[in-house]
């Protein structure tokens, strides 16, 4: 498996939009939480595509520690109109187009890991494009990079290649610090 | 008198009275001496009328306040010379029309005394087609400029004003407009390149677009066409220009916003395709359970639900950014 984030940057707290095809999303996800948990990070999965339950599993088929993710699911809590949320584990929002919920539940997460090395996964940009418009998605990672920025915090960006208008890439790319294409 | 000069007056009383312009002979204080026919023609009134008396002003010119400034022009004239030229006032018939007269006068002297021909030309035709010309030049949506051989500007309508916030006055009998509505310098040359490239081919130009720089700092884009008027070598150049800055605002929207739908429908259902087809063998391999399963269908379900919704809005917002599209495609649009 490639290294796709280089561990000093990774220290440096940097925030990476990383880019992948729609049939490597899912796979991409799991090899970067692996790639960032082998270097103690804790991530902080933002999930609007896969229940937080499928992903954990799959993660857990792949050898990633259970321990080492929290997940923030977007996912369940329509599906299955109600879900309880588990301390340090998950938090379930109800839509994933309810950014003031997202954001709260980051920040409430991010406090929930305080003191540990965290490392917030955001899966992904092209899920909620279903949702949001490229503006408020815009303004959405614009507020979020700055609170990891604030924060001390480091940030990975899951998004499809090729699928992003130049407008919004050209935005996304100067909130994040590097942009690594997977292919 | 003998014979010849009874002919000689006869054949000018002829010329006179079959003249095409009306003509007024005055003796002391005004009075009318000779009135011919075109005279009675233009304003109605007969010989018979006028001969003898000065009335006959009064009648021509009713209102007394413009009477009053009519007088008032004439004496200014008369201060300095004794005659004066192309005197444009405008008449009262006895009909009640109005009618646009152009007077030129002389003094001449006849047996010992001062008599004044005066001279007027009915320009009504010509004043009204002017001012129809006038009008629809100044009332056209479009800007409308006219260059004089050496590029000073002749005509600026009232288009021409709006668009660029420079009123005619700062910019009839100028040429500085240019520098004023392309400040940049290079994108000023790199425009006149342009043109005098155009213009050495033929000596008009179509659909050139242009960005101006409006008087309040706003900039709009226009659509040129040029033609050559004139003859005789004698040439003027008439500009029309097009503001089309809202259309291209709305173009630009239009494909900003289908960039932003095409992006919103065919990343989301690549991954939507993908998350399937990952499932679906997940849970053939026993990754999966029944439940999980069922949640990731209806998950998926849900997000192919809202990109229907957007294929909804996208197609609504379509129709109403661009009215232009045929009602038939507008209808089909409309879902």
């Amino acid at each position: 498996m490639p290294d796709f984030i280089d561990p000093r940057d990774l220290e440096k707290k940097k925030i990476f939009l990383i880019l992948s095809s729609p049939e490597k999303i899912r796979q991409r996800n799991s090899d970067l939480i692996k790639e960032i948990s082998g270097l103690g990070y804790h991530t902080i999965v933002v999930t609007t595509n896969y229940p937080y339950s499928v992903l954990a599993k799959m993660y857990a088929q792949t050898g990633i520690p259970v321990d080492s993710v929290s997940f923030i699911d977007a996912v369940t809590h329509t599906s299955v109109g109600s879900a309880e949320n588990i301390p340090g584990i998950v938090r379930f929002i109800n839509n994933p187009a309810n950014l003031t919920d997202m954001g709260i539940a980051i920040t409430e997460m991010l406090k929930e890991q305080s003191g540990k090395n965290v490392c917030i996964m955001y899966d992904s940009v092209s899920t909620m494009l279903i949702y949001l418009s490229s503006v408020n998605i815009s303004k959405f990672i614009h507020f979020v990079t700055n609170k990891l920025r604030l924060m001390d915090v480091s940030g990975v960006f899951l998004a499809v290649e090729k699928g992003l208008d130049p407008m919004l890439m050209s935005q996304l790319t100067t909130f994040v610090d590097d942009v690594v294409d997977t292919g | 008198m003998d014979g010849t000069n009874d002919k000689k007056s006869c054949i000018e009383a002829d010329i006179l009275d079959n003249a095409l312009v009306m003509i007024a002979i005055l003796g002391e204080k005004g009075r009318i001496i000779s009135w011919n026919h075109a005279a009675e023609t233009i304003t109605g009134y007969s010989q018979n009328d006028v001969i003898g008396s000065d009335t006959i002003w009064k009648k021509l010119y009713p209102d007394k306040d413009y009477r009053t400034i009519v007088t008032g022009r004439i004496a200014g004239i008369l201060k300095t010379k004794n005659y004066f030229e192309n005197l444009e006032t405008t008449i009262r018939t006895r009909y009640g029309e109005s009618r646009t007269i152009l007077w030129n006068t002389k003094i001449i002297r006849e047996s010992g005394l001062y008599r004044t021909i005066s001279v007027g030309m009915d320009v009504t035709a010509e004043r009204e087609g002017q001012v129809f010309r006038e009008s629809i030049i100044d009332n056209a949506y479009v800007l409308i400029a006219v260059l004089d051989p050496k590029g000073q500007i002749q005509v600026w309508n009232k288009a021409a004003e709006m668009i660029t916030g420079y009123s005619s006055d700062e910019v009839i009998g100028r040429r500085d407009i240019w520098k004023k509505l392309y400040p940049d310098a290079e994108y000023r040359r790199s425009l006149t390149d342009k043109i005098s490239r155009i213009i050495a081919g033929q000596n008009y130009f179509e659909n050139l677009e242009t960005t101006i720089l409006t008087k309040t700092g706003e900039r709009r884009i226009l659509s040129w066409n040029t033609r050559q008027i004139g003859a005789n070598g004698v040439y003027h150049e008439i500009a029309i220009g097009r503001d089309i800055t809202e259309q291209r605002k709305a173009e630009e929207a239009l494909v900003a916003y289908m960039t932003e739908m095409t992006m919103r429908l065919k990343q989301p259902v690549g991954i939507i395709s993908s998350t399937l087809l990952e499932s679906a063998q997940l849970f053939k391999d026993g990754m999966l359970s029944h439940d999980e399963i069922i949640l990731v269908f209806e998950g998926q379900a849900r997000n192919a639900a809202q990109i229907e919704a957007n294929i909804q809005e996208f197609q609504t917002a379509i129709v109403e950014k661009n009215r232009s599209i045929p009602e038939a495609y507008q209808k089909f649009l409309e879902g």
